[in-house]
C-alpha cells in the first residue's frame, strides 16, 4: 500500500499527463486477440452444425469446402431414422424438468437452513457437505449403481433423477448468497407474523433472485449435459437420454459398426450433434445475462 | 445457584434481539424445528445417494467382490496391488502430463482474454462473453464427437487445413505422442471460457484507482498486468486452479468419447482407469483405486487451500 500511496502523490506532479502507453496500437492488438479467441470458440461449432447439411462423403473427401448448391437435409433423415433421437430428447426432457425443479427449490432451501439458524449438528453436516464437493464423482458410481441393482431401479427415472439432485455444489453457492442477507431484514418479516418457511417464500427468494437465475441455467446445462452417470445406469434404447444416444452414435465410429460406412456415420453423427447442441446454445444465448450476473453475485472475492 | 443468576442477565439481550416480540410457545417449538425441516429434502438424499455408498465403497475396497457371489476380505491386498501396478501409476502419469499441458496455457489466455474484457475501452464485450461461453455450453459428447471427426488423421479438417498450406498429416487421435495434445486442446477449448468470467468476476472487486495511480506512475501495461492484476488476483487465480486440477484429475468423459483411453493407454486417464475396473468388474480392486483418487485429490487441494492461507 505504501508503495502506491507514495506514486500517487509523486504523480500529482504530473497529473496532467494522461496515460500514453495504451494508445490505439495497444487497443488494437487487444482487439484482434479477443477476436481470434471467439473464432476459435466458435469455429468447431459452426463448422459441425454447416457440415451437417453437406452430403455425407463430401464432408469426408472435401471438410474445409462448401457447395452451397449441394446442400440438404439427408443427415438428418438418415440420422432421424436410424438414431432413436426423439427417445432421447423425451428422456432428457423429464429428467431436466424433475430434477431441475428438485434442485432448484430444495437447495435454496436448504442452504437458508444452513446460513441463518443456529441448529444442533449443522457444522458436522455443512462440513460434510464441503467434503464432498472435492470429491470425484466416479468414485461413487460403482456403489451407486449396485444400489440401484438392489432398488431395482436400473433403466428407469429414479435411477436418472435422484442421485445427485439437490446437489451439493447449488447448497454450497446458494448459502453463500444467503449468508450475505441481512438477519434484520428476517428478523423484521418474523415480527410482522411471517412464518418460517414465508420468510424463505418471500423474503429470501426474492432477495436472491440473480443467483437464482444463474443456477437455473447451470443446473439445466449440467442436467442435459450429464452423461457419465446416465451411460452407467441408463443405457438401454428405451430410457437412453440425449447425451448417451449421442455417446453411442460416436462409438460407431470409433467402433466400426459393421455395415456402415465412415461417410454416412459421421454425416449422422455431425446432425444428431447440431440437433443436440442448438436447444441449447439457443437458451444460453437468451438467458447468458442471468448466467453471468448470477456467476457475478456469487463470486468468490479476489 | 450464583452461576444460574448471573448468567440470565447476560444472554438476556442475545435472545431478545433475534425476536423483540416475545412469541408464544408453541410457535417457537416450531422455529426450532425449522432448520431440520428445511435441510431434510436435501439431507436425506445426500444421506442416500451420497454418503451410504461412500462408506460401501470403502468397505468394498476391502474385500475381492467381483459383483456376484460372496465377498471375502482380502485387507490391504487391493491397495498394495494398486500402489504396485504400472498401469495405476501411468494413469496418473497421464492425469498429471494433462494438467502440464492445460492449466498454465489456459491461466494465461484467460487472464489476458478477462482483463482486456474488464477494460473499459474494449468494443463488442457482450459478443465476446457470449462466444467464449458457447464451448462451456456445448454438450460433451457432442464436442467430443466434433473433435473424433475435426482431428481425423485421413479425413479430418485440421490435417485438411495443414495439407492445404504443404504441411504433412497429423495422426492426432492415432499415435501416442499427439493424443494427449488432442484432449488438452479438447479441454482447453471447452473449459477456458468459464474460468474467464471467474476470473472477470474476481478483476471487478479490484479499485480501478490502483491502476490509474500506476499508468500515471509510467508502469506498461504488461508491467501493470504481472506486477499489479496477478497479485490482486491471486485469490481468484487459485480458485481456478483449484477447480481445474480437479476437473483434470476427474477427467473421464473425453477421453472415453474420443479416444477410450488409446492409443497405447497414452490417454487412460486416471477417471478413465478406474471406470475401467467396473467394465472388468472388478469391482473390489475399482473401489480401492477410488480411494487412492479421493485422498490424491484431496492432498492437492489442502495444498492449495495452505498456498491459498500463507499468501494472506
Amino acid at each position: 500500500m505504501t508503495t502506491v500511496g507514495s506514486s500517487m502523490r509523486r504523480s500529482g506532479r504530473v497529473s496532467r499527463r494522461r496515460p500514453a502507453d495504451s494508445g490505439r496500437g495497444a487497443a488494437l492488438v487487444g482487439q484482434l486477440f479477443l477476436g481470434l479467441l471467439a473464432a476459435l470458440a466458435l469455429a468447431p461449432v459452426a463448422w459441425a452444425v454447416v457440415s451437417a447439411f453437406k452430403p455425407a462423403n463430401q464432408i469426408v473427401a472435401d471438410p474445409l469446402g462448401l457447395d452451397p448448391s449441394t446442400l440438404g437435409l439427408d443427415n438428418f433423415r438418415a440420422m432421424f431414422q436410424d438414431v432413436p433421437m426423439a427417445r432421447g430428447f423425451a428422456n432428457t426432457a423429464v429428467v431436466l424438468v424433475t430434477k431441475g425443479a428438485l434442485t432448484l427449490f430444495f437447495a435454496p432451501l436448504a442452504a437458508y437452513g444452513f446460513a441463518k439458524y443456529d441448529f444442533r449438528g449443522r457444522s458436522l453436516l455443512f462440513g460434510t457437505v464441503l467434503v464432498t464437493l472435492m470429491l470425484p464423482t466416479v468414485v461413487l458410481i460403482i456403489p451407486l449403481l449396485l444400489q440401484m441393482k438392489e432398488l431395482g431401479w436400473v433403466n428407469t427415472y429414479p435411477a436418472l433423477i435422484l442421485p445427485g439432485a439437490i446437489d451439493a455444489f447449488a447448497v454450497f453457492w446458494m448459502r453463500q448468497v444467503i449468508a450475505a442477507i441481512p438477519d434484520e431484514l428476517l428478523a423484521a418479516a418474523r415480527v410482522d407474523g411471517c412464518s418460517e418457511f414465508g420468510i424463505f417464500w418471500r423474503i429470501v427468494l426474492p432477495c436472491i433472485r440473480p443467483a437464482i437465475a444463474g443456477l437455473a441455467v447451470l443446473t439445466v446445462m449440467n442436467i442435459y449435459n450429464d452423461f457419465v452417470w446416465p451411460v452407467v445406469v441408463a443405457n438401454s434404447d428405451r430410457m437412453s437420454t440425449l447425451q448417451v444416444v449421442l455417446a453411442n452414435l460416436a462409438q460407431n465410429i470409433t467402433g466400426n459398426r459393421i455395415g456402415a460406412d465412415y461417410a454416412t456415420v459421421t454425416g449422422e453423427l455431425l446432425a444428431a450433434a447440431s440437433v443436440a447442441l442448438v436447444p441449447l446454445l439457443v437458451a444460453f444465448v437468451a438467458l447468458q445475462r442471468h448466467f453471468v450476473n448470477g456467476i457475478l453475485a456469487g463470486s468468490v472475492k479476489g | 445457584m450464583s452461576t444460574t443468576t448471573s448468567s440470565p442477565v447476560v444472554t438476556a439481550p442475545a435472545v431478545t434481539a433475534g425476536s423483540t416480540r416475545p412469541s408464544p410457545p408453541s410457535r417457537r417449538r416450531r422455529n426450532r424445528l425449522a432448520p431440520y425441516v428445511f435441510v431434510a429434502p436435501f439431507v436425506l438424499l445426500f444421506a442416500a445417494f451420497g454418503v451410504y455408498p461412500m462408506a460401501f465403497t470403502l468397505r468394498l475396497s476391502f474385500t475381492d467382490w467381483r459383483g456376484s457371489g460372496a465377498a471375502s476380505w482380502v485387507g490391504v491386498d487391493n491397495y498394495t496391488y494398486l500402489l504396485t501396478n504400472p498401469a495405476f501409476w501411468s494413469s496418473l502419469g497421464n492425469s498429471a502430463v494433462l494438467w502440464l499441458l492445460v492449466i498454465p496455457a489456459q491461466l494465461v489466455i484467460a487472464l489476458v482474454a478477462a482483463v482486456l474484457l474488464d477494460s473499459g475501452r474494449t468494443r463488442l464485450r457482450a459478443f465476446y462473453r457470449v462466444a467464449f461461453l458457447v464451448p462451456f455450453v456445448t454438450p460433451l459428447v457432442a464436442v467430443a464427437q466434433i473433435w473424433v471427426v475435426v482431428f481425423d488423421e485421413n479425413y479430418g479438417a485440421v490435417n485438411a487445413a495443414l495439407g492445404a498450406v504443404g504441411l504433412p498429416d497429423i495422426g492426432w487421435l492415432t499415435t501416442s505422442t499427439w493424443a494427449k495434445p488432442t484432449l488438452a486442446l479438447l479441454f482447453i477449448w471447452k473449459t477456458t471460457g468459464f474460468i474467464v468470467i471467474i476470473l472477470l468476476s474476481g478483476l471487478q472487486a479490484i479499485d480501478g484507482d490502483v491502476y490509474e495511480a500506476a499508468s500515471l506512475d509510467g508502469a506498461g501495461r504488461a508491467r501493470r498486468l504481472w506486477s499489479i492484476t496477478v497479485p490482486l488476483l491471486r485469490r481468484t487465480l487459485l480458485f481456478a486452479v483449484v477447480l481445474q486440477t480437479l476437473a483434470v484429475f476427474q477427467m473421464f468423459a473425453e477421453p472415453f468419447v474420443v479416444t477410450q483411453g488409446g492409443p497405447y493407454g497414452s490417454t487412460t486417464t486416471a477417471g478413465l482407469h478406474l471406470y475401467n475396473h467396473i467394465t472388468r468388474a472388478d469391482l473390489g480392486t475399482g473401489a480401492a483405486n477410488s480411494f487412492l483418487l479421493v485422498v490424491l485429490v484431496m492432498a492437492m487441494s489442502l495444498v492449495f487451500v495452505r498456498l491459498l492461507r500463507s499468501e494472506d
